[in-house]
């Protein structure tokens, strides 16, 4: 291969125009850096040096010290935490179900092409759908623990609640992509709405439905590890109680079950989105 | 020849319909297996309504908007806004080289190193700020600098998975042009990788921002600064009216938040990802 022509040299104004485009950016590239660093430096002395116990910390060899009491890690630990295992797991499973049956209905009311009640309808699905995303999973635990009480349920409704948020958004996202006309064929052939929705759109919705559930049970199963702590059962007490105990070694062994049940569920996660999609 | 044609569907329907409502069956007693080992009182979901009802109207309302003015609480507002900035540019500036380490196509390092990177990466992405706050608590103590780093290690979790995705769909075109002209690894990757990507890390960063900012609201909850210490306390004493107007707030700054980066975002015009919604 070779050049056939010589590459013509660009005329002046053209090039005079590049240079000054080039010198913008990075002007823009400096202010933008420029302003991170200065933003950076207002937190750093702001809050970051006043809200910190620098004393506490005794130098690097007090935190070496405090981090060395984390090792080795207490595997004596490990036959009592697979059933709060399995129940961080089942919370994320049922949560996840919860949500997932509590999300169609506000994603049908948020599809911007079909708002079945109107504008009204379509307003109150997007607040609930901001609302469920903007609470913390903590905040949810802690709301219907003071409802329900201690326990598993506590944990599963936090995780419902939390979960409508991202769940019926992308299904809303799929409901206005749907090819309308079976829809309309049902309904010219007098169908109601419930049948209309269970054999026009529940079937186009399902690959992608049964996607977003897998994908959030992935991530419900990091947050259901973490509702123990507010009192919602499973690995989180497990890590509570080792917390309180001060047993240093045991908060590791704990931390490990909580990567390890992650990375499995990751990897279901991952291989049975990619045989639905 | 067609009546058996028509038996033949009819029969195989009917399999099908056998098979779901075997499925059905199976699904629906596992799931009461689960509730009856999770020890979930399904009464209790009667009342439910009527005791968060009864919760809001009596205890949660009205919200008390003065303890949310109080310059104490404000101040821990700052704060949380300053740990979230601080959280995201430490985050972001370690999520990038990581990222780049641990993508299989623009990486310097053998296998071996790439791996570790992603194990770096997916390893503070499994484990929740929430519990590396605490880790940090036991560590370096109560206080700011604990917030900061595991919000750091949040965001670089998160951030960087997003990274190294985006990195392994490039165009390798120019990478292999450069490689063979006999450039560096560092001037391949600040060349020929980071032209092509830097309009989606932006996106991605901003996206950060977001989540980060989500997670700082409540990772005081255990010590680790900020407004969630507030949250802790009257929650802990039962002063619902002051959580209500707490979570209020929260909703209102995250809501302030996202359509300031909503605006930014299409600004930047963007490759704009649904998967970065979560979380």
């Amino acid at each position: 291969m070779s050049v056939a022509a010589p590459v013509p040299s660009p005329n002046a104004p053209a090039l005079a125009r590049w240079q000054r485009a080039r010198r913008l950016g990075h002007i823009t590239l400096l202010v933008v850096m420029a302003l991170l660093a200065g933003l950076a430096v207002w937190a750093v002395q702001g809050s970051l040096i006043p809200g910190t116990d620098w004393r506490r910390m005794e130098g690097l060899g007090g935190i070496v010290t405090a981090f060395g009491r984390f090792l080795p890690p207490d595997l004596s630990l490990v036959p009592t935490l697979f059933a709060p295992a399995l129940q961080t797991i089942l919370i994320a499973v049922v949560g996840t179900l919860l949500g997932a049956l509590m999300s169609f209905p506000v994603a049908l009311l948020g599809a911007a092409n079909l708002r079945p009640l109107g504008m009204p309808g379509y307003l109150l699905a997007r607040g609930l759908m901001t609302m469920s995303r903007s609470i913390h999973e903590i905040v949810w635990a802690l709301i219907f623990v003071s409802a329900v009480g201690l326990g598993a349920f506590a944990g599963i409704l936090a995780l419902a609640c939390r979960s409508i948020g991202f769940v019926s958004k992308l299904l809303a996202e799929a409901i206005e992509r749907i090819d309308l006309r079976p829809v309309e064929a049902l309904r010219a052939q007098g169908a109601g709405p419930l049948d209309m929705v269970r054999h026009g759109i529940i079937p186009q919705l399902l690959p992608i439905g049964l996607g977003t559930l897998i994908f959030e049970w992935d991530i419900n199963v990091n947050r259901a590890a973490v509702l123990g702590l507010v009192g919602a059962g499973g690995l989180g007490l497990s890590f509570h109680n080792q917390l309180i105990a001060s047993n240093y070694a045991g908060v590791t062994t704990v931390l490990l079950a909580i990567l390890a049940i992650i990375l499995v569920g990751e990897a279901i996660s991952v291989r049975l989105r990619r045989r639905i999609v | 020849m067609r009546r058996t044609a028509v038996a033949a569907i009819l029969q195989r329907r009917r399999q099908r319909s056998a098979w779901r409502f075997v499925a059905l069956l199976a699904l629906a007693t596992g799931l009461w297996l689960t509730l009856q080992y999770l020890d979930v009182r399904l009464e209790r979901f009667g009342t439910l309504f009527d005791r968060l009802g009864l919760l809001f109207a009596t205890r949660y309302y009205p919200p008390d908007f003065d303890y949310i003015l109080q310059p104490r609480f404000l101040r821990s507002v700052l704060e949380t806004i300053h740990m979230a900035l601080l959280a995201t540019l430490a985050g972001l500036l370690l999520a990038v080289p990581l990222a780049w380490l641990a993508a299989f196509n623009a990486s310097p390092l053998p296998a071996a190193g790439k791996a570790a990177a992603r194990v770096v990466i997916t390893g503070a992405r499994a484990i929740h700020e929430m519990i590396w706050a605490i880790v940090f608590i036991m560590v370096l103590g109560y206080g700011v600098l604990a917030g900061v780093l595991a919000l750091t290690l949040g965001c670089l979790g998160f951030a960087g998975k997003l990274f190294a995705e985006e990195i392994e769909s490039i165009d390798e075109a120019p990478v292999e042009a450069m490689r063979a002209a006999g450039a560096g690894p560092v001037a391949v990757f600040l060349f020929g990788v980071l032209p092509q990507v830097r309009t989606a890390f932006i996106g991605i960063g901003i996206y950060t921002w977001d989540v980060v900012f989500r997670s700082a609201t409540v990772v005081g909850f255990f010590g680790a600064g900020g407004m969630g210490w507030y949250l802790r306390r009257t929650a802990d004493q039962l002063q619902s009216d002051r959580v209500a107007a707490i979570i209020l707030l929260i909703a209102a700054l995250v809501v302030v938040s996202e359509v300031i980066s909503h605006h930014a975002r299409s600004a930047l015009e963007g490759r704009t990802d649904r998967r970065l919604l979560a979380r």
